[in-house]
C-alpha cells in the first residue's frame, strides 16, 4: 500500500492567518502545531536560507509529538545547491539538525534544489554525485528544473545513486522541466510550484535584483483549478503503484492556496471522501465545502 | 449481437461549474453566451430546463424564460479536463472508445461479459466510479448499436442506466416520439408530424420505400433507426497507421534459418506493440533487401485480423519464403503491420481455440511491461 504525505513548502507565512490560522484576539496558537493537525507532513524551506540552530528543530519535533506519522522534509541549504560553498563545517550543521529528526523518526529525507541554470552535463552529474556521498546516510529528493535532466542518462545515474528524481509542475518557459513522473528508486517527490508563467518570467528577467518578498512570492500565486487537480491526481496514481510512499508538496503559498489544494489533493488521492479541515479555510475557498467534513465533527483545535 | 455503451454526462458544463462553485447546486444555472448578446444556451441545468430552456435555444429567449437563472460564460478549458479525465476512467475499461463530443463516449463491450459480469451492474459501477472520483453525474445506455444506445442513454436522466435488451430494441422505441431518434429534427419532425406520424411505431408500420420516396437516402436510414438497427461499430481516431521494425544484419547473410529466426523475433515485437495498444491488424507486409539493395516487400490481407505472434509470423513467414526467389545474401529483414481493427478482438476472446495463447500472450506482455522486453523470448520449432 502506498503511503502519501500531502502537505506544503512552509508552514510560517503572515497571510496565512485568517484563511487557515485562526486569528485570535488572547495568547495564541503554535502554527506548526496546528498545521500538523491537518497534514501529515511538512518541507522545511527555512533551512535553505540559514544554518538553523538546533533548538529550533527539537522545538519542530516536540511540536508535533501528537501527530504521530508526522514527516519533515528538509531542504538543504543554498550553499550546497546554489553556492557551491560548502565546507565540512557546514555539512556538520546540516547533519547535526538532520539527525535530530531522524533519530525521532521524523525525517522524510533531504530536499535537494538545483536552479534552472544547473542542466545536466559530465561535471552537473559529478555534482549531484558527489553531494550524493556527502549525504548518503539520508533519502535524497533531487530537484532539477532543467528539461536536459528528462533523459536516459540522467535517469540511469539517478538510479545507480539511489536518488529520488523529483517531479515539478512549473510554468512551462523556455527548457523547464515538465510535469511528467519519472520513478528511479521506491520513493516520489512532486512538487507544486504553480503555473503563473507572467509572474515567473518577470521574476526569472529581475534575477539578481533586490526584489521584495511580496514580490518574491508573487511567482508561486496560483491556484490550481479542480480540472487540473483531476489530471494531475490521474498522472500520479499512474506511478503509484512503483513506489511505497508519494510526498506532494504545494509551494504556491501566496494566501494559503496551497493549503486549499492540499486538501483537495487529500481527498484525490488518499480517495476521501471528506477531508478533516478547519473553518477558515472552507470560508476562504468556498469550492471546498463539498469535501469537508460536518463543523460537529471537527476537532478543536489545541491552544497553547 | 454487439454490446455498444452510450455514456452522456449529464449537464456537463454545469456540472463542472459546480464544483469550481458549489453554491450553484439546486439552482437553474445557464452556461452560454451573454445573455443580452445573440449566443445560444451550451447548456442548462435540469432546474433550467422547468422553466423550459434547452440547449442551442438562443439565449435571450432563455433569459425572458428564466430572468431569475444564473448566467455564465462557461469555463472551457476546464470542461475539457475533467472531459480528458473522464475518458481516462473509460480507457481502463473500454478495449475501443469513441469520444462523440465533449460530455458524450461510445464504447464497445462486445465479448466483456465474463470480464466484468452483468453489463447493467458494470454500468452501474462505472457510473458510480465517476460519480465519486470527479464527481460528475452521467447516464449510460447499452444497445446492441450505437443507436440504441444513444436513445437508451437519454432515456432515464440524470444517473440513468438503459439496458435494451438484444432484440428488443424495435419494441423498446415503438411508443417513443419521432424526435428521439437522432437526427430527427425540426423539419423532418414537422413533415413526420404531417403525415400523421408522431410515434416511432408510426415509421416502422410503414414500408421503408415509403420513407425512401419521401425523404431519399436519410428516409432508409430514418427507417432502419426506427426498426432499432444503428451502426455496430465506433470510429476510432488512429494515431498511429502501422507499426513495423527491421533489422539489417552486421554481415550480409545466406544462412535461411538465421532470417527465419530474426523474423520470428520482429513478428513478436511488433505484435507485443499492437497488444499494447489494444488493436489487430489486417495486413501483414515484410521487406526484404539483398547485398544488392534490390529491394522486395510483399503484403498480405488477413481474416480475421489478428495480434496473434503464431498468426501474423506464419503468414509472414510464407511470403518471405515465396519473394526469396534469389540466391543472393539478404542485407535486411523487416516485417510491417498495418489496417488496425480494434473491433473484432472481442468476438475471439472467449473462443476456445485461441484462449489459451492469447491469455499467454497477455501474460508475457504484462511481465515485459513490468521488466522489460527481452524478460521472455519465445523460441520457433
Amino acid at each position: 500500500m502506498t503511503k502519501y504525505f500531502i502537505g506544503t513548502a512552509g508552514w510560517s507565512y503572515q497571510d496565512w492567518v485568517r484563511v487557515f490560522y485562526p486569528k485570535l484576539q488572547a495568547g495564541g496558537i503554535d502554527w506548526l502545531q496546528f498545521y500538523s493537525h491537518y497534514f501529515n507532513c511538512v518541507e522545511v524551506n527555512s533551512t535553505y536560507y540559514s544554518y538553523l540552530s538546533p533548538k529550533i528543530v527539537q522545538d519542530w519535533v516536540r511540536k508535533i509529538l501528537d501527530s504521530e506519522d508526522f514527516m519533515f522534509t528538509v531542504k538543504l541549504h543554498q550553499d550546497f545547491t546554489h553556492k557551491k560553498n560548502y565546507d565540512e563545517q557546514k555539512i556538520k550543521a546540516v547533519r547535526y539538525n538532520l539527525d535530530i529528526l531522524a533519530k525521532s523518526e521524523r525525517l522524510g529525507g533531504i530536499l535537494v534544489q538545483f536552479p534552472y541554470s544547473f542542466s545536466f552535463t559530465n561535471v552537473t552529474g559529478d555534482y549531484v554525485r558527489k553531494l550524493s556521498e556527502i549525504f548518503q546516510t539520508y533519502n535524497l529528493f533531487v530537484e532539477l528544473r532543467h528539461a536536459s535532466w528528462q533523459n536516459k542518462h540522467a535517469i540511469e545515474l539517478f538510479r545507480e545513486l539511489n536518488l529520488t528524481f523529483c517531479t515539478i509542475d512549473q510554468p512551462q518557459i523556455g527548457k523547464a522541466i515538465s510535469f511528467e513522473p519519472l520513478i528511479t528508486n521506491d520513493r516520489a517527490y512532486i512538487r507544486f510550484h504553480g503555473r503563473n508563467v507572467e509572474a515567473w518570467k518577470k521574476s526569472i528577467n529581475s534575477y539578481g535584483k533586490e526584489q521584495s518578498s511580496e514580490e518574491q512570492s508573487d511567482r508561486y500565486k496560483y491556484l490550481y483549478s479542480p480540472g487540473e487537480l483531476v489530471e494531475i491526481q490521474q498522472k500520479i496514481k499512474e506511478v503509484q503503484e512503483k513506489v511505497k510512499e508519494v510526498y506532494v508538496i504545494m509551494n504556491n503559498h501566496p494566501q494559503g492556496e496551497a493549503i486549499a489544494n492540499a486538501f483537495e489533493l487529500i481527498h484525490l488521492l488518499e480517495e476521501k471522501i471528506t477531508v478533516d479541515m478547519p473553518d477558515t479555510i472552507v470560508k476562504a475557498y468556498p469550492r471546498l465545502q463539498p469535501i469537508t467534513e460536518s463543523e460537529s465533527n471537527s476537532t478543536q483545535m489545541t491552544l497553547i | 449481437m454487439r454490446t455498444i455503451f452510450h455514456l452522456d454526462l449529464d449537464a456537463f458544463f454545469v456540472s463542472v461549474e459546480r464544483i469550481l462553485n458549489p453554491l450553484l447546486e439546486g439552482k437553474p444555472v445557464i452556461v452560454g453566451g451573454d445573455p443580452y448578446g445573440r449566443g445560444v444556451v451550451a447548456a442548462c441545468s435540469y432546474e433550467a430546463r422547468k422553466f423550459g430552456l434547452h440547449s442551442a435555444m438562443p439565449i435571450r429567449t432563455a433569459l425572458k424564460l428564466c430572468p431569475q437563472g444564473i448566467y455564465l460564460l462557461g469555463h472551457f478549458k476546464e470542461y475539457s479536463r475533467y472531459s480528458r479525465a473522464v475518458k481516462n476512467i473509460l480507457s481502463s475499461y473500454a478495449p475501443v472508445i469513441e469520444q462523440a463530443s465533449i460530455d458524450e463516449f461510445y464504447m464497445d463491450f462486445t465479448g466483456c461479459k465474463r470480464m466484468y459480469g452483468s453489463m447493467f451492474e458494470f454500468a452501474s459501477r462505472l457510473q458510480k466510479e465517476i460519480w465519486i472520483k470527479l464527481s460528475l453525474p452521467c447516464s449510460i445506455g447499452i444497445g446492441g448499436n450505437k443507436t440504441v444506445a444513444k436513445i437508451g442513454s437519454d432515456c432515464l436522466k440524470p444517473m440513468g442506466i438503459t439496458f435494451i435488451i438484444p432484440g428488443m430494441e424495435k419494441e423498446f422505441l415503438a411508443p417513443m416520439p419521432v424526435e428521439t431518434i437522432p437526427g430527427v429534427g425540426k423539419v423532418t419532425l414537422r413533415e413526420l408530424n404531417s403525415k400523421g406520424i408522431y410515434k416511432v411505431c408510426g415509421i416502422t408500420k410503414l414500408p421503408s420505400d415509403y420513407f425512401a420516396a419521401a425523404f431519399g437516402k436519410y428516409g432508409i436510414d430514418l427507417w432502419r433507426k426506427a426498426n432499432g438497427e444503428g451502426r455496430e461499430y465506433l470510429t476510432v481516431e488512429r494515431e498511429q497507421k502501422s507499426i513495423s521494425k527491421e533489422t539489417t544484419f552486421d554481415h550480409d547473410l545466406v544462412n535461411k534459418k538465421i532470417i527465419y529466426d530474426t523474423l520470428f523475433e520482429l513478428t513478436g515485437k511488433v505484435c507485443h506493440l499492437l497488444r499494447e495498444n489494444n488493436w489487430q491488424a489486417s495486413t501483414v507486409a515484410i521487406k526484404l533487401r539483398y547485398s544488392d539493395f534490390q529491394t522486395i516487400t510483399r503484403s498480405k490481407t488477413i481474416n480475421p485480423s489478428s495480434d496473434d505472434d503464431k498468426v501474423i509470423f506464419d503468414i509472414a513467414l510464407e511470403m518471405l519464403k515465396k519473394a526469396q526467389t534469389r540466391r543472393v545474401a539478404v542485407r535486411l529483414i523487416g516485417i510491417g503491420l498495418t489496417k488496425f481493427n480494434m473491433f473484432s478482438e472481442q468476438e475471439v476472446l472467449f473462443e476456445d481455440n485461441e484462449t489459451k495463447r492469447k491469455r499467454l500472450f497477455r501474460a508475457i506482455d504484462w511481465l515485459r511491461r513490468k521488466y522489460n522486453y527481452s524478460i521472455v523470448t519465445m523460441g520457433v520449432h
